[in-house]
């Protein structure tokens, strides 16, 4: 067996644009679905009855339903129910951030329950109204509680615009796709994204790992 | 037991009720925490709840700022009705402090902050003003110089003071001490007590509920003894320490292996 | 718009031998990582320093890679490896196990190390050997801990097995996406596709918040 990684040297502009878009995809779907999370999620907590049975049907269909399911649905269905065609990033953009939007809501959740009670008793006993609590109280310590959830998420959202290659949007996994076929040399071509990827998800999980470490006791009540 | 009058055995009972406790009634589902409790709290008066653990002490001060609703009777402070409506439960609130077992000290504010959030946020001072008198308060229960540390950075001795800061930059009428003391060690327990009994000189009204009995003897003006949700008996320190009229107050002192 | 929703029900016999592989790859993937991800666990807690090193490299590298591209790096690398042709079930089988292993050997360390030190302690002085500690104190608090999370992973893994479709297994995203392409009928074969999915799919998520409240660990 010999390999011949020129394949990757002779054409890395053509995979550093891919490595681009999976980037630029990852922080916007990454951006969008934290603002949905959050909206969701204070719906779920103080929303009227009937939209918090709806949110929280969302929220489960989505941990039914396979991201690649929702993009092709985004790419190829979604354009006939609406009428209006999008390039393949938007329909990425908009299956991503309504499949992530959904973990992003339960992350957001479970941080804001996960704060004492007492705490809101004694914003209470100083005079506080519920809204001055939850924004100036319960928010603050809740945030530092989600972030090492949201490093998952986020590497998780980092590892999913690899699918959207399956609605050709020119992603790292789309390029790597072409040139393996163009070049019949897979094994080279794939063992190289491989290694882009660790490259770039391995310092998100440690980094965010490390942050944590240095606010954590900003959220420990 | 009647202490609507001045008397030699109530000194501070000239002075203006500050809250007054008629009959109430406190239920969670079918247990009954409080069953018609009957108390006075007279301006300058330190008042200390003691007896066994569950039997309403807490409670009665959580409704006190309406942190729990009553069920039946009612609490008047300063004259007042205490209000069910929030909006106007909030602005009473503001003139009662509460300092709990726990502490409670907000996690993500260094202690000035913590101090001075009160201030800030609910008395909408401004954030100069806040802060000074966040200081102040901090200078009083003698923790000047750890206004820029996290309570994580803190001993539990030392959060509860600056707990006892931030309600006291409220400048409250009334502070409310739930087991101030409970969850410290015993190193730190007397650091925490000389500030209240320094409170208490300066005529601080006080309502406690404490287990530290040596600190209801001497800084006490008023002792109540509850049990199974009513006060079973009421006094000056000097008569339920020394001469306790009733048997249940014998037993629990007895329990405790107070021996004066 | 005119739909067609008749062209679900004519093709129902593919859509259900698509669920049933599904169905299938779920069950063999879990069957293989379960025992494996005990091993690398046990590998990386036990074993000496360079096997600790390599079981921790593998589950690294394998819970950073997008498992779209170790399936389609599976499919063509491990011919060459292993010499043989593997049809593309097996390949997939391979590539979701290699992955959900490193998962599970993650879940199952974490587990085992969440047990305070203090518990072992107790058990040896009573008497017990390290094996007998293990088996009686530790294991079953940690399985405690590790049920809900491999309950959780099942899910993951169910939902992923959808990958696999890039690589022409007949699991159900590839049988419902070739029925559409042959059929035209776009909007339908997607949408019987996402309902399938989210029939079988719900009850398991309902499933695993069950598991999670049973067995919360309040200390």
């Amino acid at each position: 067996m010999d390999f011949d990684f020129s394949v990757v040297t002779d054409h890395w502009r053509f995979l550093a644009s891919g490595v681009g878009i999976t980037l630029l995809l990852s922080v916007v779907s990454g951006l969008t679905s934290l603002v949905a999370g959050l909206v969701v999620a204070l719906l779920r907590l103080y929303g009227p009855r009937p939209l918090r049975l709806v949110v929280v049907l969302y929220i489960d269909s989505m941990r039914a339903i396979p991201v690649l399911v929702v993009l092709v649905w985004s790419f190829f269905a979604l354009p006939i129910l609406t009428g209006l065609t999008m390039p393949p990033f938007v329909a990425a953009l908009v299956g991503l951030t309504v499949h992530l939007a959904a973990y992003a809501a339960e992350i957001v959740r479970a941080g804001i329950e996960s704060v004492r009670p007492g705490q809101t008793r004694a914003a209470l006993a100083l005079g506080m109204s519920r809204a001055q609590i939850v924004r100036r109280i319960i928010l603050p310590q809740a945030i530092v509680r989600m972030l090492p959830a949201f490093g998952s998420l986020l590497s998780i959202t980092i590892k999913d615009t690899a699918i959207a290659s399956v609605i050709a949007v020119p992603e790292l996994m789309r390029q790597s796709e072409t040139l393996a076929g163009q070049s019949f040399q897979p094994i080279e071509v794939y063992t190289f994204a491989m290694l882009v990827y660790f490259v770039i998800l391995f310092p998100v999980t440690r980094g965010v790992d490390m942050f944590y470490q240095r606010v954590a006791h900003l959220g420990r009540s | 037991m009647n202490a609507d009058t001045s008397s030699p055995q109530r000194p501070k009972s000239s002075g203006a009720k500050i809250i007054r406790y008629r009959g109430v009634i406190k239920r969670y589902g079918g247990f009954q925490a409080l069953g018609g409790v009957d108390l006075d709290v007279h301006a300058g008066e330190v008042v200390c709840l003691i007896g066994p653990s569950g039997s309403g002490k807490s409670t009665l001060l959580r409704c006190t700022n309406g942190l729990e609703a009553l069920d039946g009777g009612d609490i008047e402070f300063e004259g007042a009705m205490l209000p069910r409506d929030e909006r106007a439960l909030r602005a009473v609130r503001t003139r009662m402090g509460m300092v709990f077992q726990s502490f409670e000290l907000f996690p993500h504010l260094t202690a000035l902050e913590n101090v001075a959030e009160g201030p800030r946020t609910v008395l909408r001072k401004d954030l100069a003003e806040a802060n000074r008198r966040a200081t102040a308060m901090l200078a009083k229960v003698g923790l000047a110089d750890k206004a820029a540390n996290y309570p994580s950075a803190l001993s539990g001795g030392q959060q509860q003071r600056v707990a006892i800061a931030r309600a006291l930059a409220m400048e409250p009428d009334v502070m409310l001490f739930d087991e101030p003391t409970s969850a410290l060690d015993p190193e730190t327990i007397g650091e925490v007590l000389s500030v209240m009994k320094k409170l208490a000189d300066e005529g601080m009204t006080m309502v406690v509920v404490t287990h530290e009995m040596t600190f209801a003897r001497r800084v006490g003006d008023w002792v109540a003894v509850f049990e199974t949700g009513r006060i079973v008996e009421q006094g000056p320190p000097t008569q339920i320490f020394d001469a306790p009229t009733t048997e249940r107050t014998r037993d629990f002192l007895s329990h405790l292996g107070w021996t004066g | 718009m005119t739909f067609d929703w008749s062209v679900v029900w004519q093709h129902r016999d593919a859509l259900i031998a698509g669920t049933a592989t599904t169905i299938l790859l779920t069950v063999a993937t879990m069957a293989i990582a379960v025992p494996c991800g005990i091993a690398v666990a046990i590998l990386r807690l036990y074993g000496w320093a360079p096997v600790r090193a390599l079981a921790a490299a593998y589950v690294e590298f394998f819970r950073n890679l997008p498992l779209i591209l170790v399936v389609f790096w599976a499919f063509y690398v491990l011919p060459i490896l292993t010499g043989l042709g593997l049809p593309p079930l097996a390949t997939g089988l391979a590539a979701l196990a290699l992955n959900v292993t490193a998962y599970n050997a993650e879940t199952f360390r974490a587990g085992i190390n969440s047990i305070r030190r203090g518990q072992v302690e107790a058990a040896m002085a009573l008497g017990m050997n390290r094996v007998q500690a293990l088996r009686r104190v530790v294991v079953p608090q940690a399985l405690r801990r590790i049920l809900p999370v491999l309950a959780s992973t099942w899910v993951s893994l169910f939902k992923d097995t959808s990958l696999v479709s890039v690589i022409a297994v007949t699991e159900l995203a590839y049988v419902a996406m070739q029925i559409r392409a042959q059929s035209f009928r776009v909007l339908e074969m997607l949408t019987a596709m996402a309902a399938i999915y989210w029939l079988l799919g719900y009850p398991q998520a309902k499933l695993v918040d069950w598991i999670q409240r049973r067995f919360a660990v309040t200390e």
